[in-house]
């Protein structure tokens, strides 16, 4: 693709939107672009949306009923209806219908009520009762209509494609830079436009736009309404019709010629198809047959009508190049540019597939959440804040924020009756995935409330409740008094049981949990939810399925690292040691007897990002002790040791800093369970709200796409 | 979809129209006892090609003596060179006056269209030329789908103008166009023509013929409609004749396909004439390439090169659909050469030339015959296609030994046609030498 096209503002397509919406070409020629709605979002609109966008259009939106909310292609939002759409995307200016043809004409007619000056009608078969239903309410709105059956409309020199027509088709190209002189074609069929381009290519000749008219009996622009339109745009030099049997559109642009001349001031050269077509039998267009007994539809009728009015009519290859080539007896391009550039084109190998996920990034020792350094979250932010900008991308505001902590206390509040059947077990992500899986409560809210950090927060709130219920805290949790407690209280309660309102404690807890939030698409936990969203299991069932993922070997370190570090102080205070001493002593015997030191090491990181605003925080929290020293010395001595580095991860820090703060080494794999149950669920609700159900879900494939790098305010 | 004349009778009269007594359809003269009829009676042929009464397709008969000679006799008549396979026998009507009425789709705007004249019974472009004044139309800019009371009562008026014995059947003329235009919307038609609407000597108006052409884009919502009349909805027809075995064949595959030859099933060809089955693309391309064919055979080749079919293989058609164009043309008895070209802007080259490999490995192993195969591919996956290509020609050479695929777009399509025309030449005249 060339990078410097032709200006959008300028060129033929903004042309014809002028025509009939002066005001909308205003706006454009102000914004230089020219914005783009995909109507229908089945496996054909959708693979064409990303094709159009690779070729260079603006595809602003999608309408697809039931699908409102969603995301494709990571960048286009969907709506339910062509009315919302407009409404958020007033410059609008073509929409492409990829409908089938039972639901085509409500979707067309609806798209053409929204004013869009230019609609192309992709869907085929449509039935010609509904086609004229169509018709009526374009002739009233003044729309444009392509089709139904049109490949779409092209525009080489300002790279813009509505539709399925390929990349084949060469701009004017002068000086390096592309042009917008050419020839303009208009096609009944989409077919001959590979044939009709090879020959134009081979003597040098540029397309400057391409429109596919539509193959069916009944379309709404034909022949004669647009061929005077595109000779009046001054850098058409010539026009194509690639005309063929059946119908009369050829027949009438031929009178009009007749009777009007000054309407076309550009010569016109006519491809006919149809020469040796049987009679009565439809030939593939629903309006290609020649009607037995009619005066006209046949390909001689058309010849002689367009012969009369002074059109060349051709129907060879060879005919159609030579009469162009002396009707413009110029080049506009160099024809083996044109050559090299399809063989590169063609021999290209096809492009991997990936799939692109918005929420978070991970890049060796970078960790960026919506395009936030997540130790900046960390820092600054609370956990319903980054619950809130997981899930929508951006920061809430303040009254936003305060709902969601309303919804979390509430949710604790509320009754969970039927886990005692559950039994006990030292396994806190077993025990928290089983609760999820029978809360009755959780599954009628989930639901019941469509909006997803609602959801969230409520499902946060629960967790507290569980949590609460496996550390025995029910009780206490329960009786308090909640009108000045935060939810970040309640959380240090129902984990830890003890009050701590509003403390540093509190804040450090909260922390903690933040920093565990979400690590993108590669720990196993989010591929889990991500196996269960995709066949598009229940949310609670799905996220279950993820925290089930969490085990020692992944994000349960915690407790380990956190009794491993105690143990190091512990034998320091006995021996009366100093902390390195007894940490190297601890982990030579450690290793000596085959086990593995736990919180080291991590698959991406060498310099975990998390850790130093943890660390930092846990300082200024007075809970920076012993164990935290040992932590943030424990891979030098390793080296001591082993003579290999392995740098400490998140779960040792967080192991060592639940340790300082005196509270349950358990509770270590318990806050990172707690913090990733947010990420989860925005890998559950992205990837059910932008992935078609059951896809193949290659996890290595995913690409962030989301926001660049930005600064938390 | 063309229906018979007695399948339109019979919708028609569904929608409170008047028709002869309908006695029978027959495909031989076995199949009724003569004598017991109320004579006269008319003999119809039923085709769906225009042009019957003219060839001696519609009869009347007096007597039954007259009646089983008329049957035999049309049973043995083609009509355009299509057969006719069955009559329709209905009651004779005496006629007063003969009026015309249509409702169909205008060519130019789309837009549904009455038209009526008292003079029925004629071509009626014959009288749009000679006799506009005779002729009343009026164009439904709204698409309703009910015909307005007055519009109806404006058409009534105008007929009765022209014709005054007209004013005793005022009502029953205005329900016959109401209920004609309440057809086509409903049956969603392309086309409802009554010519003749017969005014008969006891004031009565019958729909003498009809024509009614249906909008295959709508087949799907008109299941009932064709189940009642015996019509099965996932079958398909021409506007003049049945599919043939081929047609049939490939619309049940699911592609579009028609026969150029006339009685393709048991093709006689000519010795010097070069056969050219064709796999062109899409349904332009489909259109656009037998002319090619027949172009470039008028001035390279003297005219003796015959096309065979049109087929729009278009799209991104499955490894099983593209063998199966393939082979199609291969079990056709026309087929001397295949002509084939893979244009990949967004589908892929590659599934394309495996399809064809399949079928030509295929065929080759069962036996079958193998026809050569000319063409080009380019576009999307062609390095795939081309690597494919190039290996299945080392590791299977026999099967694909005449099968010549230029890959790239330096050379234009109309050139590789006219390539594999003059290879075509070659081969029959090589197979010729070595018959003798």
């Amino acid at each position: 693709m060339s990078i410097d096209k032709f200006k959008a503002n300028q060129g033929l397509l903004y042309y014809l939107i002028k025509q009939v919406r002066p005001e909308l070409a205003e706006s454009i020629s102000e914004s230089k672009n020219i914005e783009t709605m995909i109507v229908g979002l089945g496996r054909q609109g959708t693979r064409h949306a990303q094709l159009m966008m690779e070729y260079g259009t603006d595809v602003t939106c999608g309408v697809a009923p039931g699908k409102g909310g969603r995301i494709v292609h990571e960048t286009i939002p969907v709506y339910n209806s062509a009315k919302e759409a407009i409404t958020e995307h007033p410059n609008i200016a073509i929409a492409s219908i990829w409908r089938h043809y039972s639901t085509a004409k409500d979707a067309t007619i609806e798209v053409i009520r929204t004013g869009i000056p230019i609609v192309v009608l992709i869907s085929e078969f449509i039935p010609l009762k509904d086609v004229r239903d169509i018709l009526v309410e374009a002739r009233k709105y003044k729309t444009i209509l392509f089709g139904g059956n049109t490949p779409g409309i092209i525009f080489p020199p300002e790279g813009i494609k509505v539709g399925m027509l390929p990349d084949i088709f060469q701009a004017e190209q002068k000086e390096g830079k592309i042009g917008p002189k050419g020839v303009t074609i208009l096609s009944r069929s989409g077919a001959i436009l590979y044939h009709l381009s090879d020959a134009l290519a081979s003597a040098g000749i540029a397309q400057n736009g391409v429109l596919g008219v539509g193959g069916d009996g009944a379309i709404g622009s034909r022949f004669v309404d647009l061929v005077s339109l595109v000779m009046n745009y001054e850098n058409t030099d010539l026009v194509v019709i690639a005309g063929e049997i059946g119908g009369m559109q050829e027949e009438l642009l031929a009178q009009d010629m007749l009777s009007q001349p000054e309407k076309y001031p550009k010569p016109l050269v006519a491809l006919i198809s149809g020469a040796n077509a049987p009679e009565g039998k439809t030939m593939g267009h629903a309006g290609a047959v020649v009607a037995p007994g009619q005066s006209y539809g046949t390909y001689s009728s058309k010849k002689e009508a367009l012969e009369k009015a002074g059109v060349v009519v051709v129907n060879h290859q060879r005919d159609l190049i030579e009469t162009v080539k002396s009707k413009l007896n110029r080049t506009y391009f160099e024809i083996e540019d044109y050559y090299k550039k399809m063989s590169e084109k063609w021999n290209a190998k096809p492009p991997e597939k990936t799939w692109g996920t918005l929420i978070t990034n991970v890049m060796p020792n970078n960790i960026i959440i919506r395009g936030y350094h997540l130790q900046e979250i960390i820092a600054k932010k609370g956990l319903l804040e980054t619950l809130y900008l997981l899930l929508q991308g951006e920061f809430a505001d303040t009254e936003e924020i305060i709902e969601l902590e309303k919804i979390a206390k509430n949710a604790i509040r509320e009754e969970f009756s039927n886990y005692d059947g559950v039994p006990k077990s030292p396994d806190v992500s077993k025990m928290l995935g089983t609760f999820l899986q029978i809360d009755k409560r959780l599954s009628n809210y989930v639901s019941s409330v469509p909006d997803e950090p609602k959801v969230v927060a409520y499902t946060l709130g629960r967790m507290v409740k569980y949590l609460a219920i496996i550390q025995d805290n029910l009780e206490a949790i329960t009786s308090v008094k909640d009108t000045d407690v935060s939810f970040a209280d309640l959380i240090y309660l129902g984990l830890v049981g003890e009050t701590q309102q509003g403390t540093l404690k509190v804040r450090l807890l909260e922390a903690m949990i933040t920093a565990c939030v979400d690590h993108g698409i590669t720990p196993p936990s989010a591929q889990a939810t991500l196996v269960l969203s995709s066949t598009r299991a229940p949310y609670e069932i799905a996220l279950s399925a993820g925290i089930q993922a969490i085990t020692d070997v992944h994000g349960g370190a915690g407790q380990k690292a956190a009794e491993f570090f105690l143990s190091v102080v512990n034998k320091s205070k006995e021996k009366n040691i100093p902390l390195e001493e007894s940490t190297f002593e601890m982990m030579n015997s450690a290793i000596k007897a085959g086990k593995r030191i736990e919180g080291l090491g991590h698959r991406i990181h060498t310099k975990d990002p998390r850790k130093d605003v943890l660390w930092q925080l846990a300082e200024e929290a007075g809970y920076a002790k012993d164990c935290v020293k040992v932590s943030k010395m424990v891979s030098d001595v390793l080296f001591r040791v082993r003579g290999m580095n392995l740098p400490i991860n998140v779960d040792g820090v967080i192991g060592a800093i639940t340790a300082d703060m005196d509270i349950d080494p358990k509770l270590a794999k318990a806050i990172f369970v707690f913090g990733r149950t947010v990420g989860l669920a925005a890998h559950y609700y992205e990837e059910i709200n932008t992935q078609p159900q059951m896809r193949r879900l290659a996890f290595d494939k995913a690409i962030y796409k989301g926001h660049s790098i930005r600064n938390v305010e | 979809m063309k229906l018979y004349e007695y399948e339109a009778k019979q919708i028609f009269e569904k929608f409170g129209l008047t028709i002869p007594k309908q006695i029978a359809v027959i495909e031989t003269t076995e199949e009724l006892e003569f004598s017991t009829l109320n004579f006269p009676i008319m003999i119809k042929a039923m085709v769906l090609i225009g042009g019957r009464g003219k060839a001696g397709g519609i009869k009347k008969a007096d007597n039954s003596d007259e009646a089983k000679q008329i049957v035999s006799e049309m049973l043995d008549l083609t009509i355009h060179g299509y057969p006719i396979d069955k009559l329709l026998l209905e009651e004779a009507v005496d006629i007063a006056s003969e009026i015309y009425l249509s409702v169909t789709t205008d060519p130019a705007t789309f837009d549904v269209v009455i038209v009526t004249s008292a003079s029925g019974g004629i071509d009626i472009e014959e009288i749009a030329r000679t006799k506009p004044e005779e002729i009343w139309k009026n164009t439904i800019l709204d698409n309703s789908k009910v015909l307005p009371d007055s519009i109806a009562q404006e058409a009534v008026d105008f007929l009765i103008k022209k014709n005054p014995d007209l004013k005793a059947v005022d009502n029953q003329l205005k329900t016959t166009i109401s209920s004609l235009f309440s057809v086509f919307q409903q049956v969603e038609a392309k086309v409802c023509e009554i010519n003749p609407l017969i005014l008969t000597k006891n004031n009565k108006i019958i729909a003498a013929d009809a024509k009614l052409v249906l909008d295959d884009n709508s087949l799907y919502r008109q299941a009932s409609l064709l189940q009642s009349i015996d019509i099965d909805p996932q079958s398909k027809r021409h506007d003049v004749s049945e599919q043939t075995l081929f047609e049939a064949q490939a619309y049940k595959i699911g592609f579009p396909y028609l026969d150029l030859l006339d009685n393709p099933e048991n093709f006689i060809k000519k010795d010097d004439i070069l056969y050219v089955g064709l796999v062109p693309g899409g349904a332009g391309y489909g259109i656009f390439s037998i002319d090619e064919v027949v172009n470039l055979g008028n001035r390279y080749f003297d005219g003796k090169v015959v096309p065979i079919n049109f087929m729009d293989s278009g799209g991104g058609p499955p490894l099983a659909k593209v063998a199966d164009m393939f082979h199609l043309l291969m079990d056709h008895p026309a087929t001397d050469i295949v002509i084939t070209s893979r244009f990949g802007g967004i589908s892929s080259c590659d599934i394309f030339i495996q399809g064809l490999i399949m079928a030509l490995r295929d065929r080759f192993l069962a036996n079958k015959r193998m026809i050569p195969v000319f063409g080009r591919m380019v576009g999307t996956d062609l390095a795939a296609a081309k690597s494919f290509y190039e290996k299945a020609k080392k590791e299977t050479l026999e099967p694909l030994r005449d099968l010549h695929i230029t890959i790239g777009n330096k050379k234009i399509m109309a050139d590789i046609i006219r390539d594999g025309i003059e290879y075509g030449f070659e081969i029959k005249k090589q197979m010729k030498e070595g018959g003798n």
